[in-house]
Order: structure tokens, then C-alpha cells, then sequence
């Protein structure tokens, strides 16, 4: 693990952290990683198949919401939110410069 | 009043004597007063809600969680890069409460993004204890937890990923409880980790939990993973028989050896709890969990989270949602507007998420995680087929002090201290009730059940709380 790795991941999620950031971090890797190390030690653990969902779903018809249009959002509710709009339209930052 | 229990309240509501303005009022003036020493509130709200309905919790007033949406309330997840944000709808939560009349009077200070358990990073700024300022009040229900402690309102509500609803629970010497995932809707929860979140209620009694519980149950056509309505009222249930049930406690967990005295002194007000619960006919007994189960507990969860709260965050922007900071193109508003809205600790654990989501490590990380957590699932499971519940002390130490507080990841294996997120791997309902005092801070005893048994961890826990003495405890510092 290196603050360079460390770099591009954080480049990635679009923020930047400091120096001492990355110290604490690199320490906490150093954990995590021993940790996992433990964990991958388990036996026939790479048989196991991941859990991503506490239990099984139970999904039927009635979990099926009816296909009917809804828009629950109106201008006037939206313009608490938004810094800047003009007749009715909400402005955002240029994409292509 | 407010520092009542809701049969009381309920009592002089309907006969007169106090009015749903006057309990409103005295909410809020109370939060006020004391919002300065334990800054338990983002948003204190100066007018009441007006439904009129007739239920248990109609003019009652109460506190959610700042991360549950409040249209037209300001809803921060005590977050910088959310300090703005005024949602555009209710949470089904909000709107259930809303429609049986519970009067809404503020909204509570979490842990940044709900991603903490110490009640400390919160954007404006630590949750104090009310049993002792000196310490945290734990997180990241953090401010739910203090409302319902210093009695400001009889009920708040929280939510709970890893132990956020019944660790704090346990530190303000109150009732938390996590029902069985998908038991409550969680349209309008700001997502942390979307398979470990739940919603949940903390209050100063089991009852009072579950009156609040069953008006808030229920499938919802907005969340596809609440569970299909069930023709049950837990509070029928709260003192049904108990005699001949089972639980078990785990050896493995509380056999340490220790020079720590809070630590045995924790340990052995578990042991008084549990012979005052045998006493009730329950039959406790002892089981080995496995060591390697138990020390995957917490890496496991600390993988699993980051990695889901890496993704469930990446809408944060300040272009879709976020308060933006201007930039010369949209790379740079979103690299500022992130780099000045997160703070240090969720900066970490999104890195943390998203290196355990990378190609060459996922197998050995996220996935690997994902198999510990349902081994850890199938060894509960498997141990529900003989017990009905688990019975532990809800934490391995009373509130730290905020020196001592950290939620810097640590080597050591502080099993006792991090078996509460078994119930969110499992979506097992879980509760904390109190338990005693050590070192003249509150302490808790924790069930957790089979899934979808909610009515009988609340039964269990109530006849519990029935001999423990501590029902309706507040810290009344007025």
C-alpha cells in the first residue's frame, strides 16, 4: 500500500486529502488489511457464497407497485434547492467549455 | 411531562389537563435550554404540526434523526456538503407518524452521514451525555439518544447500520431498538449502507417503543425491501408468558481476561441481569460462537459499509445534490465541493470502500467479507433452531470520555464491543435496554431474535425491564 495508491483512489472519488490524512489512513489499511488476511485464512471460506441481502427477499405480486405516472416534484417545490434558475429552469454548471 | 412515559402523557391529554400545545412547548423550550450544553439538535422547530386524529401518539411530541426527509425542513445528516439541503418530500417514517398525530419538534445531530459511533463528527459539532458532560453520548443516533435521555420527548427516531440506535441506547441509559430489516420503511433514509441500514425508535420504555413500532411497521410501495404487512400489534404481546423460552449468551465472547474493572464490572452486571431473567423461567444458556466468527465480525462490517457508503454517496456533488462551491468546469466544482464537504473521517472510509471495490481486490476483501457475514449469519441461525434469542451486555464499556473516544480503526479485537452489527447482518431484531450503572454511568443489556420475531424480543425484553427496575429512566437535569 503506498500514499500514491492512496492518491489515485481519492483522485477517483473526486476529493483531496492531506498529508496527515494519508498517514492515518495508511495506518488504518495496515489494520484492515491484517485483518482480511485473517478472515481469507478462514477454512473453505472461498467456497461460501457472499451475502449481500439479510435474508432471503420475498417478493411476490404484491411487492410490484402498480405502472401508474406519478411526479410528485414541482417547480416550487424544487426551487428551495437551486441556487440559480431563470424562467422556471434551473441552471447548472457548463459542461463543455 | 415530556420526561413521562406515553401512558401518562396520554392520560392527561385526554382528560384535559394538558393540552398538545402545551407539550410542544415544553419540548422545545426544554431543547433550548439545553442545547448549548448538549447540543442534541440541528433544527429546533417553532411550530406544531396540526393533525387531528385519534391515536396512542396523537399530540405527542417527538425528535427524528437528521438524515430522514422532512420536506420542507431543513435536513442536513449533519453533514457540511448536506448543511443546505431542504428535501422535497416526507420519509414514509415522517408521514406515518405525521398522519397519527405525533407532533414533530426537531430534528437530531448524527454522526457525519450517520457513518460513526461516537456522536462527536457531527457538522455542528459533539453530542454530550447527559449523565455526564465530561462524556460522549455515542453515535450515531446521537442526539435521539440525548432528546429521549435528558426527557425532552418521550420518543425519538434513529437509525442503525452497525449498533448506531442501541449503542448510544445503552451509554444514555435508555430503550433502543432496531427492528428485523425491512420491518419500517426506509423511503426517505438517507442511505449509509443500504444492506445494514434500518430504521428504529428509542424511548424510555419498551412499551413506549412499541406503540411507536406498531404505527410505523408496515410494507411500503416506495421501499421494495420492507417486508409484507403482518396482522400483528407487538403491544398485544408485551406480557405474553415467557416461561420455558431460551436464550443464549456468548462464552466465547465474555470470557476475558482482563485487569479492566469497568470491563468486569460490565461483565458482572450481565451476570446479575441474566439470573433475574432466569428467575422469569427463561432458560440461559452458554455457547462457544466460534473465535474466527467472531473476530470477522467487525473487518467484516467495516469492509461492507465503506464499500456500500462509497456508492450510495457518490450522488453528493454539489451538481444533482450538495452545497455547491463554483469552480472554473464541473471536474473542479465537484472535486471542491467534495474535497470541502466531507470531513476527514468519511474522506477515509470512502477511500477505504473503494479500494475493497477495486477489480484486483475485490475477491480478497469485499467478497470475502460478504462470505464471513453470512457465516457469521448461518452460525446465528443455526443457533435460533434451539435458542430464542441472544442475550449480551449491549457494550464493553460505559460512554468513553472524549479524550478516549476515537473512531480511528484500532488492531485490537474488541469483540464485546462490536456484536451488535450481527443483528445487521442478519436483519435480526435487536433492542438495548438498561441494565444498572457502573462508574455512575448507565449500562445495557442486549436480545436480539430470529427475524421477523420482533413481537417476541419486545416481549422478552419488556417482562426483562419489568424486573430490572429501570423502566422510564431519564436523566432530569432541569
Amino acid at each position: 500500500m503506498t500514499k500514491e495508491y492512496l492518491e489515485m483512489l481519492a483522485k477517483k472519488l473526486m476529493f483531496e486529502m492531506n498529508d496527515s490524512e494519508y498517514e492515518t489512513l495508511l495506518k488504518e489499511f495496515d489494520i484492515t488489511l491484517k485483518q482480511m488476511e485473517l478472515i481469507g485464512k478462514i477454512k473453505g471460506i472461498e467456497k461460501v457464497s457472499p451475502m449481500t441481502y439479510p435474508f432471503d427477499l420475498e417478493l411476490d405480486d404484491s411487492c410490484m407497485r402498480e405502472d401508474k405516472e406519478e411526479n410528485e416534484i414541482t417547480f416550487e417545490d424544487m426551487e428551495v434547492n437551486v441556487k440559480d434558475f431563470e424562467d422556471r429552469q434551473v441552471k447548472l454548471p457548463k459542461v463543455v467549455e | 411531562m415530556t420526561d413521562r412515559l406515553i401512558d401518562d402523557i396520554r392520560k392527561e391529554l385526554d382528560s384535559g389537563k394538558i393540552t398538545s400545545q402545551d407539550l410542544f412547548d415544553e419540548a422545545v423550550r426544554k431543547a433550548h435550554k439545553y442545547q448549548d450544553e448538549y447540543n442534541s439538535f440541528v433544527t429546533i422547530l417553532d411550530k406544531k404540526e396540526e393533525v387531528k386524529v385519534d391515536t396512542i401518539l396523537s399530540g405527542i411530541p417527538y425528535a427524528l434523526k437528521d438524515n430522514i426527509s422532512t420536506k420542507g425542513i431543513l435536513t442536513t445528516a449533519s453533514s457540511n456538503i448536506l448543511k443546505d439541503y431542504i428535501p422535497l418530500y416526507d420519509a414514509t417514517i415522517y408521514k406515518k407518524l405525521k398522519e397519527a398525530g405525533a407532533v414533530l419538534m426537531g430534528k437530531t445531530v448524527l454522526d457525519e452521514l450517520a457513518m460513526g459511533g461516537t456522536g462527536t463528527t457531527g457538522h455542528t459539532g459533539v453530542v454530550k451525555n447527559p449523565w455526564n458532560k465530561e462524556r460522549m453520548m455515542g453515535g450515531s443516533s446521537a442526539g435521539s439518544a440525548s432528546s429521549v435521555a435528558l426527557g425532552i420527548v418521550p420518543f425519538a427516531i434513529g437509525s442503525d447500520t452497525g449498533d448506531s440506535i442501541r449503542k448510544p441506547a445503552a451509554y444514555g441509559g435508555i430503550v433502543g431498538y432496531k427492528p428485523t430489516y425491512g420491518r419500517i420503511s426506509r423511503y426517505g433514509l438517507f442511505a449509509f449502507a443500504s444492506s445494514l441500514d434500518h430504521l428504529g425508535v428509542m424511548a424510555r420504555s419498551v412499551k413506549d417503543v412499541s406503540y411507536v413500532i406498531d404505527i410505523v411497521k408496515g410494507h411500503d410501495d416506495k421501499d421494495m425491501t420492507s417486508l409484507p404487512d403482518e396482522d400483528i400489534k407487538y403491544i398485544e404481546h408485551l406480557d405474553d408468558n415467557i416461561k420455558g423460552r431460551k436464550l443464549f449468551y456468548i462464552k466465547d465472547a465474555l470470557e476475558i481476561e482482563t485487569s479492566n474493572d469497568e470491563l468486569k464490572e460490565i461483565i458482572d452486571n450481565f451476570y446479575l441481569t441474566i439470573e433475574k431473567m432466569k428467575k422469569l423461567g427463561v432458560e440461559i444458556e452458554e455457547v462457544n460462537f466460534g473465535k474466527e466468527l467472531l473476530e470477522a465480525i467487525y473487518p467484516s462490517y467495516n469492509v461492507i459499509s465503506c464499500a456500500e457508503a462509497t456508492s450510495n454517496n457518490s450522488n453528493l456533488t454539489g451538481i444533482p445534490f450538495g452545497s455547491r462551491i463554483d469552480g472554473k468546469n464541473v471536474n473542479d466544482i465537484m472535486m471542491k465541493t467534495r474535497t470541502e464537504g466531507f470531513s476527514e473521517l468519511i474522506k477515509r472510509r470512502f477511500v477505504i470502500g473503494s479500494y475493497v471495490l477495486q477489480k484486483e481486490n475485490q475477491e480478497k476483501l469485499f467478497l470475502n467479507a460478504s462470505r464471513a457475514r453470512r457465516l457469521i449469519v448461518n452460525r446465528m441461525n443455526e443457533l435460533f433452531k434451539e435458542y430464542d434469542g441472544l442475550i449480551m451486555p449491549a457494550t464493553e464499556k460505559v460512554a468513553p470520555l472524549f479524550d478516549e473516544a476515537s473512531d480511528k480503526l484500532s488492531d485490537e479485537y474488541l469483540i464485546l464491543g462490536n456484536h451488535l452489527c450481527i443483528a445487521n447482518f442478519g436483519g435480526f431484531p435487536s433492542i438495548t435496554i438498561p441494565s444498572g450503572f457502573v462508574k455512575d454511568m448507565p449500562v445495557g443489556v442486549n436480545i436480539t431474535g430470529r427475524a421477523k420475531e420482533d413481537y417476541l424480543v419486545l416481549n422478552l425484553a419488556n417482562k426483562l425491564e419489568e424486573v430490572l427496575g429501570y423502566k422510564g429512566q431519564v436523566k432530569n437535569n432541569e
